[in-house]
């Protein structure tokens, strides 16, 4: 599918937010030291690639909203609620195995990679559903 | 949903890509309706009923 003018803006969005964020992590692992206590300062740093992380959630906004294609909307709406119904889900069965049982923590930071990697089976679900996967921007 | 989009289209001898290209949409969203996959929305009916010069029940049928 040729790449409309969302989509364009869209990785024009995303390619200098995800350089923010590399950028941002690396000082951060940089400036502050393993297993450092919580203070404003190493809290402060530490937040400073969640606003990358925030970018990425404001860019995909941004493509929804300016897709004016209703149908290619619709498909990535539908990718965006099985990674979310997937996110939650796998989210909530898992806090609660940790609750009751002594299987390791998984950090919440994987929750946003989660739902990316749902994306693509939202892409599936559509593909086998509606017989089109998608843009892939 | 049921509807004439084939063949007002091929009455044209357009493709999809052409019938996209006038709707402004992209030629999979052209496809998806052609082929009952999709109902567009009231707006966008009216777009495609627009472009015909037909009304909407003349181009889209109940099942």
């Amino acid at each position: 599918m040729a790449a409309n003018p969302a989509q364009r803006r869209y990785v024009g969005r995303m390619i200098p937010i995800s350089l923010a964020y590399i950028a941002t992590v690396m000082l951060a692992s940089w400036i502050i030291p393993d297993d450092a206590a919580a203070t404003p300062l190493t809290v402060a740093v530490a937040l400073v690639p969640a606003l990358a992380t925030s970018g990425f959630i404001w860019a995909m906004a941004r493509y929804i909203a300016e897709l004016t294609d209703e149908y290619v909307r619709m498909l990535e709406i539908r990718k965006m609620l099985v990674a979310t119904g997937l996110t939650l889900a796998l989210a909530s069965g898992w806090g609660i195995l940790e609750l009751f049982t002594d299987v390791p923590r998984v950090p919440l930071f994987y929750v946003f990679p989660v739902w990316c990697l749902g994306l693509a089976v939202g892409s599936l679900v559509n593909k086998v559903t509606i017989g089109d996967g998608g843009p892939c921007p | 949903m049921k509807n004439r989009l084939k063949v007002l289209r091929a009455e044209r001898d357009w493709s999809q890509q052409d019938l996209a290209d006038r709707l402004e949409v992209s030629r999979q969203s052209v496809n998806a309706i052609e082929t009952g996959k999709y109902d567009p929305s009231l707006p966008l009916a009216f777009r495609i009923a627009d472009l015909f010069g037909l009304p909407i029940e003349a181009i889209f049928l109940k099942d």
